[in-house]
């Protein structure tokens, strides 16, 4: 008799997250519990210098007087921030200096994580920093970029080599009291990336940030900043994991990105943290804030594949200040189980002619509940607006929930903003002619969804386009057609 | 190669087909003809393995082993091909995508290697010009906004592709002018071998002149009431399908 | 002393009007005690997010007029369907005009909510249906509630067909300026039965007028209900209208909204899906300019298989105007097979004038059809270009382009005195005399 759809869900389950390994490096680890004393600590670890330990501090009094959101279509337990230890990293003895010196079990991991270090990452063009835990531990390809004037590095690193840079920048487009996790992260980040690309130059290869979680009962609060000077191009890849714990961990990261007049940065997101197990036990909160400031004729563009995660709350958003600039959101966001998430963009129109499009694929199977929530707002002085919208959602099973909440405010008649939603699952008859020409039901499915996202995944990178593919595979696996 | 023995199927407690028997032979043409709701495209459902249908009763053999139990990924591998009377859209995902996927897929269920990209490139022109498909129509969606005729072609390019052992093509002269028409025909013809067959149902006899039935049967009320050759689609498309009724 | 203590203080004298022995008193008094402790709702509200009534809250309102005026039919004819035979239920500052209404016992009721209320009669049904549908979570509408007391009470018994529209009217005349009003309208439609409703407010003065209302509408098996809301009011008249509708198996209800005009309306729409093969339908023109502020805030609640929902609404704004369109669609994890449509198209005129949109769905079942769609923009240029060319100067072909683009609205419009009177209405905003009928 044919494999039944409840087989399919019942082998599925038992497929375990693949990357929920733990590796056994020895770290230090900060005691639990956040006060302004422990901002000190993280400031001191890293050798801050006074305007950075005073900045941290202040966003810390300003997080105390701030309320937790509740907002969001999202459940879950509100951690407690005072559980949580703010710092862990590898215990090293120096900096790295080359990858030879880097612990063995560390570069282990990262080949579980299917991140290569060697040549052949050379030959694809792609620089990686990794961040594991909260500090950043290999930076590749440092050389070769500095020849082009390009600064990439850890953020801590960058606030000793290039104060001015960080200075300047650091909070412009997220300041500390933009919201709730924004305020606690500027307060406790302990690392993140940063990169600078000078005036003119287009960054030879795609840069790569890989973070993870690997220590226990710590948050991860990361901070990047990415500036593109003028008429500079960038591609930025970002790719996240987590090992498979019981307890809820919490990541809460700020992500800033500046373009100049006639910059270009795309950032390109593989989430994948822990999602939980098929109870819906364990798993990251994914409370993440992310945001660009387009200056004239600049160009910033997010695309993201969402398939981890407890619970996400996340809108990567553009400010589009500068006349003619365009902001781009290009959107998977996967839900299975008991996942939840709550995502989408804002696009802030403010210069005259500025353009956006917003593409959204929300999938959603098991128990999960997946909302898609944006907000497209012209303002009175901004001529010709253009924005178009569209947000589809595909329901896999009974048991799930797909909502769209999209905000549109236009003070300005010469905008034209379109939006479109619709809402669909999976046909018995698209399963059947699937079927009929030799395909089973769970690479049906997976086709399926995979041309349900195609305009998305058309818009990553090559490399990571393959392993976006996959992982939407990965994260159905369990759900029925 | 087929052999239907005595088949009754339902669809939600409603008997659809009441004992059919057939059998097809390698090399042979048969088509099968009546009125419509007398259970043509149930047959071809049920030969095909949707599990929308229910066999009450007899036996579906396919090079000598029942079928009965098989699922429809299994039958497709096994060389049975059913173009569909109203192919499904599939947004999204490309023509070549799609019969990549289905290729390699029966490859790997019969222990082969998935097929070389360049070869299957190959074969993808070679088919695609016997059908006379644009290059360009294999990049778009599935069936996605495809007119009648397109949606027909596809199916027999994808038939082509996947050479099949037997195919049935269910009204697949629907939709069709008679330009696309020929062209599907003239595919069927090419592709037909002594060692295939092709299984054609339909309301009128029109297909019948480019697609020659070595046999001919007329489907009603769920049974094969009446088989002969060619002539009788000719008989049948001469005199409608009343004085069959009235036979019976 | 603030408007929410004034109210909350003069309940006292309120119940002294009234029968407390009713068992509806009950539900005043529960609604009175939800009221004191939600107030009125702010912006901090997402259902709220876009309308603040601050500015009509600081009113010095007098709450509960009960001084009969009277007016002149020939001074408010033109806010009548008067070219065709209706039934009529009017209010004068919330009192009851027997001179200007033709209400009826014959077949139907068409009548006063106040004696529904204390009449024996209506007891049974009343209690059945009186607050049944209104949520008891809506603060504006727990205040009506606590305040209800005067209004329409339409009872259409199966299989009955009304023969003619009725048209429920409430006119301010400023003689107790500014003015507080809280009509409350019940309306149940038995088995099979029909009803055409047309509802009004207006102001005849500058005097500011603030109208909370709610209307419960009941549309039993089969039932069909057409209810028109003209709301072309003048900018110091304000409207918090509350419009909970329950509709059992096979029934079709539909609600066109025309808001073209007065200071902050507010329409909160309600749609509660209670069985299988429903027809819900909701369209709305809004025409806006000055400082005019319209609302919409609609719900469909589908809680069945098998139903539809139809959402379209228009909205045309120039001048300071803001527009809101809040439209939810939820689909509960039994309601397989729905199929919902939501619609939201905008024009701004200028850039003064301000829309939030914000269509949502939220959907728990995997067998539906459900999109919705919404646009901001202007008028074609090239479309405008064209019929100048052929001679129509540049603002009546705006305006009939603008007519165009709001018309199929009015397609669905069952009356079609009411049609021409809304089409005459539209072309006056547009400041625009055709000529000829649009």
């Amino acid at each position: 008799m044919s494999y039944t759809e409840e087989e399919l869900k019942k082998e599925l389950e038992s497929k375990e997250y693949e990357y929920g390994f733990y590796t056994d490096i020895e770290s230090e680890t900060f005691p639990v519990g956040l006060n302004e004393e422990i901002v000190r600590r993280i400031s001191q670890k890293k050798n801050e210098p006074q305007w950075m330990t005073d900045w941290r501090l202040e966003a810390f009094r300003i997080w105390q007087q701030m309320e937790e959101p509740d907002w969001p279509n999202v459940n879950y337990e509100k951690p407690d921030y005072q559980a949580i230890s703010y710092y862990s990293a590898p215990k090293k003895k120096d900096q790295y200096k080359s990858l030879d010196e880097v612990d063995p079990e560390l570069l282990e991991t990262f080949n579980k994580l299917g991140i290569s270090l060697d040549e052949q990452k050379k030959l694809a063009g792609v620089a990686v920093d990794i961040v594991m835990d909260s500090v950043s531990v290999a930076t590749t390809f440092k050389e070769t970029l500095a020849e082009k004037g390009i600064i990439f590095c850890s953020i801590s690193e960058a606030i000793q080599e290039h104060p001015e840079l960080v200075r300047k920048h650091l909070g412009t487009v997220v300041p500390p009291k933009d919201n709730y996790f924004a305020a606690l992260n500027s307060a406790v980040f302990s690392d993140g990336s940063f990169c600078y690309i000078p005036k003119g130059v287009r960054c030879p290869m795609e840069l790569s940030t890989y973070f993870r979680i690997n220590q226990a009962g710590t948050g991860q609060f990361e901070r990047t900043l990415v500036v593109a000077d003028e008429s500079s191009y960038v591609s930025y890849l970002e790719g996240c994991t987590a090992p498979s714990r019981d307890e809820n961990q919490l990541h809460a990261a700020v992500v800033e990105l500046i373009a100049q007049d006639d910059a270009e940065i795309k950032y390109s997101t593989v989430q994948n943290w822990y999602p939980g197990d098929k109870e819906g036990k364990g798993g990251v909160f994914n409370f993440v804030t992310k945001r660009g400031l387009c200056h004239t004729r600049s160009k910033i563009s997010w695309t993201q594949v969402e398939t981890g995660s407890a619970v996400t709350w996340k809108y990567p958003s553009c400010v589009l200040k500068g006349d003619h600039s365009i902001g781009e959101f290009y959107s998977i966001a996967v839900t299975n189980n008991f996942q939840q998430a709550d995502t989408g963009t804002k696009m802030i129109h403010l210069g005259n002619n500025t353009r956006s499009t917003i593409i959204s694929k929300g999938i959603s199977a098991g128990k999960s509940q997946n909302s898609y929530r944006g907000l497209v707002q012209v303002g009175s002085r901004a001529k010709n607006a253009r924005n178009f919208s569209q947000c589809d959602s595909l329901l896999m099973g009974n048991a799930c929930g797909a909502h769209t909440f999209p905000y549109i405010e236009a003070k300005n008649n010469t905008a034209q903003i379109e939006h479109e939603a619709t809402t669909s699952k999976i046909g018995e008859d698209q399963i059947f002619y699937c079927n009929q020409r030799g395909i089973d039901t769970e690479k049906a499915i997976a086709l399926i969804v995979n041309g349900f996202s195609k305009e998305v995944l058309n818009k990553l990178p090559m490399e990571f386009a393959v392993e976006a593919q996959k992982l939407l595979e990965i994260s159905l696996e369990g759900s029925v057609g | 190669m087929l052999q239907i023995q005595n088949l009754h199927a339902q669809i939600e407690d409603k008997p659809i087909l009441k004992g059919i028997n057939l059998e097809i032979k390698p090399g042979e043409v048969h088509a099968i003809m009546g009125p419509n709701g007398s259970g043509k495209s149930t047959l071809s459902s049920v030969v095909a393995g949707n599990e929308d249908y229910e066999i009450t009763q007899g036996e579906i053999l396919f090079d000598q082993e029942s079928i009965n139990e098989e699922d429809a990924e299994t039958r497709a591998h096994k060389g049975i091909f059913l173009s569909f009377q109203y192919p499904v859209e599939i947004p999204g995902v490309s023509v070549t995508n799609f019969v990549k996927t289905s290729i390699n897929a029966a490859r790997v269920a019969q222990g082969l290697e998935e097929m070389p990209a360049n070869e299957m490139l190959k074969k993808i022109r070679e088919k695609a010009a016997l059908l006379e498909i644009d290059s360009k129509f294999l990049s778009r969606s599935l069936n996605e906004g495809f007119s009648g005729g397109e949606k027909k072609r596809n199916e027999i390019f994808q038939m082509a592709m996947l050479e099949p052992k037997l195919a049935i093509l269910d009204e697949t002269d629907s939709g069709l002018d008679i330009d696309a028409l020929k062209i599907v025909a003239n595919g069927v013809n090419t592709l037909k071998s002594k060692d295939n067959a092709v299984l054609v149902i339909t309301h009128y006899q029109r297909l019948l002149d480019y697609i020659v039935p070595d046999y001919v049967h007329v489907l009603f009320d769920g049974r094969i009431v009446k088989s002969g050759d060619k002539e009788l689609a000719k008989e049948l498309e001469a005199k409608g399908y009343d004085w069959i009724k009235a036979e019976v | 002393m603030e408007l929410k203590e004034q109210l909350l203080a003069s309940f006292i004298a309120f119940e002294e009007g009234i029968d407390q022995k009713n068992p509806v008193h009950d539900k005043r008094v529960a609604a009175l005690a939800y009221f004191e402790e939600n107030g009125f709702p702010t912006k901090k509200l997402e259902a709220w997010k876009y309308t603040s009534l601050g500015k009509i809250l600081k009113e010095n309102y007098t709450l509960y007029p009960q001084v009969e005026t009277s007016i002149e039919l020939k001074d408010v004819k033109t806010y009548f369907l008067y070219d065709i035979d209706t039934y009529k239920v009017v209010f004068i500052d919330g009192v009851y005009s027997p001179f200007l209404s033709d209400t009826t016992h014959d077949g139907l009721d068409v009548c006063l909510m106040s004696a529904a209320l204390s009449k024996p009669k209506y007891a049974a049904r009343i209690d059945k249906y009186f607050g049944a549908v209104a949520p008891a979570t809506d603060s504006l509408t727990a205040l009506n509630t606590a305040y209800a007391k005067e209004g329409a009470y339409i009872y259409i018994p199966k299989s009955v067909v009304a023969e003619k529209p009725i048209e429920i009217i409430h006119f301010s005349t400023g003689k107790n300026a500014p003015i507080w009003l809280q009509p409350r309208n019940l309306i149940v439609v038995e088995e099979n039965a029909q009803v055409q409703i047309l509802e009004r407010h207006q102001s005849l003065s500058d005097a500011p007028v603030t109208t909370n209302s709610v209307t419960e509408i009941f549309a039993e098996k089969e039932a069909l209900v057409d209810y028109y809301k003209v709301q072309n009011d003048r900018e110091t008249a304000s409207l918090l209208d509350h419009t909970y509708i329950s509709q059992e198996k096979n029934s079709h209800v539909s609600v066109h909204t025309f808001a073209l005009g007065g200071n902050i309306v507010r329409n909160t729409l309600n749609f509660y899906q209670k069985d299988e093969h429903i027809m819900s339908t909701l369209k709305g023109i809004t025409l806006l300019k000055d400082q005019e502020h319209t609302d919409h805030s609609t719900l469909v609640h589908h809680a069945h298989p098998n139903c539809e929902s139809h959402q379209d609404y228009k909205g045309i704004f120039g001048g300071r105007a803001t527009g809101v369109f809040n439209g939810k669609i939820l689909v509960d994890k039994i309601a397989q097979k729905t199929n919902a449509f939501q619609q939201n198209n905008n024009l701004l005129l200028n850039d003064k004038a301000t829309i939030n949109t914000k269509p949502q769905l939220e959907i728990f079942a995997d067998d539906v059809r459900c999109s919705h769609g919404c646009t901001v923009g202007q008028l074609d240029e090239e479309a405008l270009f064209y019929l100048r060319s052929r001679g129509i100067p540049r603002k009546e072909a705006q305006a009939l382009l603008t007519y165009a683009f709001a018309s199929n609205v009015l397609d669905s419009v069952q009356l079609p005195s009411l049609k021409k009177r809304i089409e005459d209405s539209i072309a006056k905003k547009l400041g625009v005399n055709l000529g000829f009928n649009l």
